[in-house]
């Protein structure tokens, strides 16, 4: 019991003023909770941004042009004309590139079920660097693995349009005119393919309406170069170190195709930047508020308590007096100031989340990027602690700066006037 | 001839204001037996309050050395200044110094809780032997100024301490609680044979005292032996 009275008795007059600065520590503390709570839920929209428009991914494709389809083997149909991607782009072009790249053919085939056919899309893809940018949600069996050969993964849609199920096979006319049987290894029941090709005829969809494919059969690119015959590719994807060095990316892809008028470079990262610009900046604002606030109300707060240590300077010496060694005697003072820095972190930040929105939009522009959800995680606990020592040490530290350089007697008689 | 309990050796003690410097003490020399009771007195800002913080080893001197009970003072950690003014030194100020917020008995027990051996029994013996049993649970804000004092002098006494120092423990009181503050103090070193420095303004307490010193300007002018009236002068 007199160690808490040690601790939080004594005030006298100033006693007040701990109680004010509790308040205002409660409430600069609530703001500073508040705006790093929507700091941290702006840059997971940011974030989420980005993983959606993946600004350092470039596309290099090829010109879209009218194919001429064969008629398959059966039935009494005329000769198809149907838009695909020119397969224009040599790979060996990429090796000056410095990025990641994602090779792939997107053909489309035409492939006899039963009494009839049907158009199928068949994609030739790197199967350990194309996750890295599209989705494949296996159901059932595998995904690709880089090894394979004459086996194909297919999505629900696809594989119901087909009428086979894990570990059936189906037949693809290979471009020699023989056919390859493919054997299914892997059903996919959701599929999100970076960049896919304008969905142009009827084919299977697993989203419906879509005016990109959103459905097909995945084969690794030694299987699709098999099928169609030949090296090169329809279209690719090259993953930059950072967004930021996409730009130079783009110079060295334009450089290594400027005698290919059918090779088109595409990049997101030009519209996600003006898109995030705006956000960014008001996101300093709101950085800078908190920044603003730590800094003024923290002073305060620190000064208030720094007069509270200073009347307790006479109640340190006292207990030096009476032979409370040092640390004993600083102990009541620490004590004392990390329950008001703490209690006033704790409530501040509970006053916080309790008063912030569950999320909200930032108007405009901005709102391009969706709802914001405030977010109270470690870092902030982590800020919050910073700032509750930094105002403990800079409200103690003059204290006990004196009370350690000068005598116990000059403190004890320098008090008692 | 009993062992010095405390000695002091050419002890000389300067404070700065400013750029002025203001002598506190000058080469003071003495030595106090054990159990032997000094009454100091001089006039105000005579360096009395400086010598008695020296010897609790409050403050350090600018030259000299401070021994107590054979222990240099004057070269103590501020740590093992503290543990040597908890286990030795029981010290009775002036202004009493006692905390506002804790009551009678709580701050005669402020020096056993900061050695983590509270005893609630030889506190509330010791506010007996001072009368103030019936004032225990009192805040000093709700005591006189001599009930002040008394708690004050059980508070240096409850660790039992082989040295008093007391600073002007009367010197805001009237005659008659005065008088009694004194005949407690020295009742209480001659029964438990304590050392104690008593300091006061002019020699109106001459009375239970050994002897008697007088400081004047920072030197030690005369020491009187209180039963043979001899007087010599140090400086």
């Amino acid at each position: 019991m007199i160690w808490v009275k040690l601790v939080f008795g004594g005030f006298g007059r100033r006693g007040l003023e701990a109680i004010i600065a509790l308040a205002i520590l409660i409430l600069a503390n609530a703001i500073v909770a508040g705006s790093l709570m929507v700091i941290q839920g702006a840059r997971d929209a940011i974030a989420r941004t980005a993983q959606n428009d993946r600004p350092d991914v470039v596309q290099v494709k090829s010109r879209f042009n009218r194919a001429l389809f064969e008629t398959p083997r059966g039935g009494n149909l005329p000769p198809l004309m149907l838009p695909v991607y020119e397969p224009l782009i040599d790979p060996d072009k990429f090796g000056a590139v410095e990025a990641t790249v994602l090779a792939r053919q997107s053909f489309l085939r035409n492939v006899v079920s039963g009494e009839s056919f049907l158009n199928i899309y068949i994609f030739g893809i790197d199967p350990e660097k194309e996750p890295q940018v599209s989705t494949f949600s296996v159901d059932r069996g595998r995904f690709l693995r880089g090894d394979d050969a004459a086996v194909a993964v297919v999505d629900r849609a696809s594989a119901k349009a087909l009428g086979v199920d894990l570990g059936g096979t189906f037949p693809v006319r290979k471009a020699d005119g023989e056919d390859l049987t493919l054997t299914v290894v892997g059903i996919l029941d959701r599929l999100e393919l970076r960049y896919p090709p304008p969905r142009t005829v009827d084919a299977p969809a697993l989203s419906a309406g879509s005016s990109s494919v959103t459905s097909g059969v995945f084969v690794t690119l030694r299987t699709s170069e098999e099928i169609f015959a030949r090296p090169t590719l329809t279209d690719a994807l090259l993953v930059a170190p950072t967004p930021e060095a996409v730009p130079a990316v783009v110079g060295q892809l334009r450089e290594a195709f400027r005698l290919e008028p059918g090779v088109f470079v595409s990049e997101s990262y030009s519209r996600f930047r003006r898109k995030v610009q705006d956000f960014v900046l008001t996101l300093a604002l709101f950085t800078a508020l908190g920044a603003a606030t730590a800094v003024l109300a923290g002073s305060f707060g620190a000064n208030l308590l720094h007069d509270v240590y200073a009347d307790r300077r006479r109640q340190a010496a006292m207990l030096l007096a009476l032979g409370f060694r040092p640390m004993q005697s600083a102990m009541s003072d620490i004590l004392f100031g990390l329950t008001t820095v703490a209690a006033a972190a704790v409530l501040g930040s509970l006053l916080a989340a309790a008063s912030a929105p569950r999320q909200f939009a930032m108007p405009s522009l901005m709102a391009e990027l969706g709802t914001i959800e405030p977010r109270f995680d470690a870092l902030i606990v982590a800020v919050m602690a910073g700032i509750a020592l930094a105002i403990l040490g800079l409200g103690i530290g003059p204290t006990a700066w004196q009370v350690r350089r000068r005598s116990v007697a000059a403190t004890l008689s320098e008090e008692r006037g | 001839m009993t062992r010095p309990s405390i000695v002091l050796r050419s002890v000389s003690k300067t404070y700065w204001r400013g750029r002025q410097s203001i002598t506190a003490l000058q080469n003071v020399s003495f030595e106090v037996s054990q159990g032997e009771l000094v009454l100091l007195v001089g006039p105000s800002g005579s360096g009395k309050t400086t010598l008695l913080n020296l010897v609790a080893a409050l403050d350090r001197p600018d030259h000299g050395d401070i021994l107590v009970d054979g222990l240099d003072v004057t070269r103590l950690s501020r740590t093992a200044a503290a543990g040597f003014r908890n286990e030795r030194v029981g010290m009775v100020f002036q202004s009493y110094n006692l905390l506002p917020q804790l009551t009678a008995l709580e701050n005669i027990l402020l020096p056993m809780v900061a050695r983590r051996q509270s005893n609630d029994r030889r506190a509330v013996e010791l506010l007996e032997a001072v009368g103030l049993s019936d004032r225990r649970s009192h805040r000093p804000s709700q005591l006189s100024g001599g009930e002040q004092q008394r708690v004050a002098i059980a508070r240096a006494l409850v660790n039992d301490p082989p040295l008093i120092l007391a600073d002007e423990p009367i010197g805001n009181l009237d005659d008659e609680t005065a008088h009694k503050i004194i005949v407690l103090l020295s009742d209480a070193c001659r029964q438990r044979g304590k050392t104690m420095l008593l300091v006061a303004h002019d020699r109106e307490m001459i009375g239970p005292a050994d002897r008697v010193f007088e400081i004047r300007t920072g030197s030690l002018m005369i020491m009187e032996r209180k039963q043979t009236s001899s007087v010599s002068q140090r400086t």
